[in-house]
C-alpha cells in the first residue's frame, strides 16, 4: 500500500469514529433530557441506566405539573414577551443606526465601529452587580421592562455591527435612485434597505431572540416575584424546590429548549450566517 | 520524460458528462495543446491525467504503464493551475520548494535546485517574498518554477497565461515556447486561446462536450477541420458555412444554397442530391471585376484590425466575411463581386468533413 | 445648497438616528462601569442599597486589600486560569475535529452540521441540569450505566468531588475532578461556535491549493499540516482570544453546574458570593473590577495585535 492510500483509510476511520463520536455526545443529552421527562420517579429511581424509552409507559404528568402547577405557562408568556419586544426593539433601532453608520458621513465614525465592538466583549458579570445597585436604589429592579431594556444593550450593538456589514454590501447607486426620485432618508430605509436587507435581519431578529430567550444570570438577579419570571428563572426555581424530582426538571428544561430548537430547526440558515458574520456572544 | 496514453477516458458529475470517451496519445517530449470553450471538459481531464480527479472509466498510461492507482504524489507529473495556487502563507523559496521538500529531497539540494530555477525563469531576487507581494506576472513564473523544479515525467498546464495582459501573454508564449525546445519535456497544455494553440502546439487536441474532436498537428487542423464545430471554432474570423444541396447542371456540380448557388468545378460527383454544408475561409475569397460565375455581395460593414480589414457582406439573407489588404477602400452597401478559390473549399455532410 | 451644510445635516441627521442606540449603550454598559469604579472604592453592603450611603463621599482601596488579602485569592485565580484556558483549547479542538469531519461532502453533512449547533443554542439553564442528571452520581445514567457493565467499580461524583485519584498501571494520578468536569462541559457547550467559524474558513480554501499540494507530493496528513493548518492561524488565534475573554468571565454555567463548590470556585463566582453571601457589595465591585481589567487588557491586545476589525 502507498502511504497516501494507508493515510486514506486511516482518514476514514477517524473520519467515521469522530462523526459517531460527536453525534453522541451531541444527541445523547438531549435525548435524555426528553426521555426522563416523560418517565416516572420511580422508574428513574428503579433503574437509572435504562438507556431506551418504554412507548406503553409514556408519562406526560410531568409537563402538566410543571405548566399548571408550578406556573410555567406564565413564565411561558413572560419569556415570550421579554424576547419579542427585545427583538422589535433592537432591529428598529439597530436598523436606523447601522444605516447612519454606514451611509452618512459624520465625525467619530469609525470610532463608533471600534466601540460597537468593544462593546461585544462585554461580559455580563461585569455589569451585573453595578446595574443591580442601581435599580435596587430606585426601587425598580424587579421588573420585567428594566430586564427588556437590559437585554436591548447587550443585543443592541451587535445587531447593529451585523447589519452594518451587511448595509455595505448593498449597491449605493439604489438608494441615491431614491433620494433623487424624493424620498426622505427614512423613505429610503423603509421602501429600499428594509426589503433587501430581509435575510440579514432574519439573522439578526434569530439572534436577538435567542440570547433574550435563554438569558440567564439577568433574570436571576434582577427578577423576584414569581409572577415575572422568564422560563430560565423559572427552571432555576423549580429545580431548587423540587430537588428530587428530576423528571419535573427535565420536561421544564425540554419547555425551554423546544421553541428555540425548533426555530433553530427552521431557520438554521439564517442563524448560522447570523452567528458567523456579527459573531455571537457566549 | 515520458509518453502519455489516454485510453477511453470517461467521467461524470451528477448528471453532467464532464467527459466521455477520450483518447489521447502524446508522444515522449511533444508539446499537446488541449483546445475547446468553456466548460467543455479540459480542465477535468488534466485533474485525471495528474490523478486529482478519479475517473469512471478508461486508463492514463504513462510510457505504457497505467498509472491508474497511483496517488498524484507518485504519478511525477506537475501541474501549473490557472489561478496559480501558490501557498499564500509560503514565501517564493518555500513555494518552489514544497514539491522537493514533501519527497525528502535535502535540504542543501533543495536550496540550490530552487536558485537554479530561480535563475532560470529571472524571479531569484523574489525568493524572499511572499506570493500576495508579486506581479500577475511574477505570480507566473513562480508557478512555472514550482513545475520546473522538480524535472517530473510531464508537464501539466491548465490555461497558465489567462491571467495576464496580452503583451505579456505574448512574450511568456514564445518563453514557453523556448523553454520547451530547451528542456523537451512531454506538455499538456490548456487552453481556450486557438492562437496559443496555433504558436505552441505540436500537436493540437480540440474538444467539445467532453469529447475529442480532432487531432493533429495546428496546419491540419486549420487546413482540414473534421467537422463544422472544428472549423468555425479555429481561424479568426470564423469560415464561412452555407447549407445547401448539390445539384447537377448538365456535366458539373453546382451547390445551391439558400440565397445563392456557385459552381463547384471538379467535385466528385457522389454528393450530387444530397444536403451539405459548405465552407469557406475569408482568406480564400477574391475580390474580382463582375464576371460569369463570380458572386454579387452587398458591403455591411468593415472591420480595420490596422494589418489588414475583414469585410462584412450580405448574400440576401445571409452574411459572407473576406479578408482585404489594408489599402482596400470599401463603403459600405456597395456591390462588391467575389470568386472562391474552389481547391480550398470544405464540405461537410452531417456536421463532418466529407473528403 | 453647499457641500457644508450638507455634511452638516448629515452630521445631524446621524446623530438623531444613533442617539437612541447611545442612550441605551450609555446607561446600561458605560455609566455601569463607572459606578461599578465608585462603589468598589466604598464601603457597601446589601443592607444600604435603599439609603443614601451610596452617594456619600468616603472612598478608599479596602475592598481591593480585603480581596486581594483572601486567601483564597490565588487559587480563585489559578482555578479560573486552568478553566478558561482548558475549556477555550477544549472548545476550539472540538471545535476543528467537527469541522474537519463535516467539510468534506457525505451524505447526511447538513443534517450532521445542524445537529453540531445544538450545545451552543440550547438554553444555558437546559443543559446544565440535563449535564448534571446524567453525570449524578445516585440517578445519573452515566455513572449507572458504567456501574452495571463494568466499566467503572463504583460511581464517581464527577460534579461534586474536588479530587480524583486514580491509578494507572501504578502511577498514581490526581486529577481536580469537579473542575475538570466543568472544562469538559465548556468544551461541550461552546465547540459549535469554533466549529462555525473554522468550517467557514475551511471552505474558504481553494480547492486548488490541496490539488497543488497533491501534485507536489503531500500526502493527506501532509496537505492538513502544510496547507490547512497554516490557513487557519488567524481564525484559530482569533477565536482564541475571545473564547478566552468570554470564558475568563463565564458566571452562568459553572454557577449552574457545581455553584463553585468541589474547587470549581472561579472570579466570575467570587462576584456573586460577596454580593450574596457576604452581603459586602463593595467586595463583589472590586471583584468585578478586577475582570473589568482582565478583559481591557485583552481588548487592548486584540486592537493593538489582532486583526483590522473593518471589512
Ligand atoms: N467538481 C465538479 N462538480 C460538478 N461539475 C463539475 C465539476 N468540475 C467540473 N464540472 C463540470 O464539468 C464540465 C467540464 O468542466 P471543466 O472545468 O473541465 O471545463 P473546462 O474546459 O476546463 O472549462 P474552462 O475553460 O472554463 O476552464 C463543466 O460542465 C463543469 O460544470
Ligand atoms: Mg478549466
Amino acid at each position: 500500500m502507498t502511504r497516501e492510500a494507508l493515510e486514506r483509510s486511516i482518514i476514514r476511520l477517524i473520519r467515521i469514529a469522530g462523526i459517531l463520536f460527536f453525534a453522541v455526545i451531541v444527541a445523547f443529552p438531549f435525548y435524555w433530557m426528553i426521555v426522563s421527562s416523560l418517565r416516572p420517579l420511580e422508574e428513574i429511581l428503579m433503574n437509572p441506566a435504562n438507556l431506551g424509552l418504554d412507548f406503553r409507559k409514556i408519562d406526560l404528568s410531568a409537563y402538566y405539573d410543571v405548566l399548571f402547577d408550578h406556573g410555567f405557562i406564565r413564565y411561558i408568556l413572560n419569556s415570550l414577551y421579554v424576547s419579542i419586544i427585545t427583538v422589535a426593539l433592537s432591529l428598529t433601532l439597530a436598523t436606523v443606526g447601522g444605516y447612519a453608520v454606514t451611509r452618512l458621513r459624520f465625525r467619530g465614525q469609525s470610532f463608533m465601529s471600534y466601540s460597537i465592538l468593544i462593546i461585544y466583549m462585554f461580559p455580563a458579570i461585569v455589569l451585573v452587580i453595578p446595574l443591580y445597585v442601581i435599580f435596587s436604589h430606585m426601587g425598580f429592579r424587579d421588573s420585567i421592562n428594566v430586564l427588556i431594556l437590559v437585554y436591548l444593550a447587550q443585543t443592541l450593538p451587535v445587531a447593529l455591527y451585523m447589519l452594518r456589514s451587511y448595509f455595505k454590501t448593498l449597491p449605493l447607486e439604489m438608494e441615491n435612485a431614491g433620494l433623487i426620485d424624493g424620498c426622505s432618508r427614512f423613505g429610503v430605509i423603509w421602501r429600499i434597505i428594509i426589503p433587501l436587507s430581509a435575510p440579514a435581519l432574519a439573522s439578526v431578529a434569530l439572534y436577538t431572540f435567542m440570547i433574550a430567550w435563554n438569558e440567564f444570570l439577568f433574570a436571576f438577579m434582577f427578577l423576584d416575584t414569581p409572577d415575572k419570571f422568564t422560563l430560565s428563572r423559572g427552571v432555576v426555581q423549580l429545580a431548587g424546590s423540587v430537588h428530587l424530582s428530576k423528571q419535573l426538571v427535565m420536561a421544564a428544561s425540554v419547555l425551554v429548549t423546544l421553541p428555540i430548537l425548533l426555530l433553530f430547526l427552521f431557520f438554521e440558515r439564517y442563524l448560522v450566517r447570523g452567528m458567523t458574520s456579527g459573531a455571537m456572544k457566549g | 520524460m515520458a509518453s502519455l496514453t489516454l485510453k477511453g477516458i470517461g467521467k461524470r458529475f451528477g448528471k453532467t458528462a464532464a467527459l466521455s470517451g477520450v483518447d489521447l496519445q502524446v508522444e515522449d517530449g511533444k508539446f499537446c495543446v488541449l483546445l475547446g470553450p468553456s466548460g467543455c471538459g479540459k480542465s477535468t481531464l488534466l485533474n485525471v491525467i495528474a490523478g486529482l480527479v478519479p475517473q469512471d472509466k478508461g486508463t492514463v498510461e504513462l510510457d505504457g504503464h497505467s498509472v491508474d492507482r497511483l496517488a498524484p504524489r507518485d504519478r511525477d507529473v506537475a501541474m501549473v493551475f490557472q489561478s496559480y495556487a501558490l501557498y499564500p502563507h509560503m514565501t517564493v523559496a518555500k513555494n518552489l520548494g514544497f514539491g522537493l521538500r514533501m519527497r525528502g529531497v535535502p535540504k542543501a539540494t533543495i536550496r540550490k535546485k530552487v536558485l537554479d530555477t530561480a535563475t532560470l525563469l529571472g524571479i531569484d531576487d523574489l525568493l524572499n517574498r511572499k506570493p500576495r507581494e508579486l506581479s500577475g506576472g511574477q505570480r507566473q513564473r513562480v508557478a512555472m518554477g514550482r513545475a520546473l523544479v522538480r524535472k517530473p515525467k510531464l508537464f501539466l498546464l491548465d490555461e497558465p497565461l489567462s491571467n495576464l495582459d496580452a503583451r505579456l501573454r505574448a512574450n511568456v508564449r514564445l518563453e514557453l515556447k523556448q523553454l520547451h525546445s530547451q528542456l523537451k519535456t512531454t506538455i499538456v497544455y490548456v487552453t481556450h486561446d486557438q492562437v496559443e494553440a496555433m504558436t505552441l502546439g505540436e500537436k493540437v487536441v480540440v474538444m467539445r462536450d467532453g469529447a475529442v474532436r480532432q487531432t493533429g498537428r495546428p496546419e491540419t487542423i486549420y487546413s482540414f477541420p473534421a467537422d463544422t464545430f472544428v472549423a468555425t471554432f479555429i481561424g479568426s474570423p470564423e469560415m464561412n458555412l452555407y447549407r445547401g444541396m448539390i445539384l447537377r447542371n448538365g456535366e458539373r456540380p453546382v451547390f445551391q444554397g439558400r440565397e445563392f448557388h456557385m459552381d463547384m468545378g471538379n467535385l466528385r460527383l457522389n454528393l450530387v442530391g444530397r444536403g451539405v454544408d459548405l465552407g469557406f475561409r475569408p482568406e480564400d475569397v477574391r475580390i474580382v471585376e463582375a464576371g460569369a460565375g463570380t458572386l454579387p455581395v452587398k458591403v455591411e460593414m468593415i472591420s480595420d484590425v490596422g494589418s489588414e480589414k475583414f469585410i462584412h457582406t450580405q448574400i440576401g439573407q445571409e452574411h459572407l466575411t473576406l479578408r482585404a489588404p489594408k489599402d482596400a477602400s470599401f463603403r459600405p452597401d456597395e456591390i462588391i463581386n467575389l470568386t472562391i478559390d474552389l481547391t480550398r473549399l470544405h464540405i461537410f455532410q452531417k456536421g463532418v468533413r466529407v473528403d | 445648497m453647499s457641500v457644508n451644510s450638507k455634511h452638516h445635516r448629515e452630521s445631524r441627521l446621524a446623530f438623531w438616528m444613533l442617539a437612541p442606540t447611545f442612550a441605551v449603550v450609555l446607561a446600561f454598559v458605560i455609566v455601569p462601569v463607572i459606578w461599578n469604579l465608585w462603589i468598589s472604592l466604598k464601603p457597601v453592603s446589601l443592607a444600604d442599597l435603599r439609603g443614601d450611603a451610596l452617594f456619600q463621599f468616603n472612598l478608599s482601596f479596602e475592598n481591593f486589600q480585603k480581596v486581594f488579602s483572601d486567601p483564597d485569592f490565588d487559587t480563585v485565580l489559578l482555578t479560573t486560569l486552568v478553566y478558561t484556558i482548558g475549556g477555550s483549547l477544549l472548545s476550539i479542538f472540538l471545535g476543528l475535529m467537527a469541522a474537519l469531519l463535516v467539510h468534506a461532502e457525505f451524505r447526511g453533512r447538513a443534517l450532521l452540521r445542524g445537529l453540531f449547533i445544538a450545545p451552543y443554542i440550547a438554553p444555558v439553564v437546559a443543559v446544565t441540569f440535563t449535564w448534571s442528571f446524567i453525570l449524578d452520581p445516585q440517578l445519573g445514567v452515566f455513572n449507572q450505566f458504567a456501574v452495571d457493565h463494568g466499566l467503572l467499580t463504583q460511581p464517581i461524583p464527577f460534579l461534586s468531588q474536588r479530587w480524583l485519584d486514580l491509578d494507572i498501571m501504578g502511577v498514581g494520578l490526581r486529577i481536580p475532578m469537579a473542575l475538570f468536569s466543568v472544562i469538559l462541559f465548556e468544551g461541550w457547550r461552546y465547540f459549535p461556535f469554533a466549529f462555525l467559524f473554522i468550517l467557514a474558513r475551511l471552505q474558504a480554501i481553494p480547492d486548488e491549493f490541496y490539488h497543488a499540494a497533491s501534485v507536489d507530493g503531500a500526502t493527506p496528513f501532509q496537505r492538513f499540516f502544510h496547507i490547512t493548518l497554516p490557513q487557519l492561524v488567524t481564525v484559530l488565534s482569533t477565536l482564541f482570544l475571545f473564547r478566552f475573554i468570554w470564558t475568563f468571565n463565564k458566571f452562568d454555567d459553572v454557577f449552574l453546574l457545581t455553584r463553585g463548590q468541589a474547587g470549581t470556585k472561579v472570579l466570575p463566582l467570587d462576584v456573586y458570593d460577596y454580593a450574596f453571601g457576604e452581603f459586602n457589595i463593595g467586595a463583589s465591585s472590586a471583584t468585578a473590577m478586577v475582570l473589568f481589567g482582565v478583559l481591557a487588557l485583552f481588548i487592548f491586545i486584540y486592537f493593538r495585535w489582532g486583526m483590522r476589525i473593518d471589512d
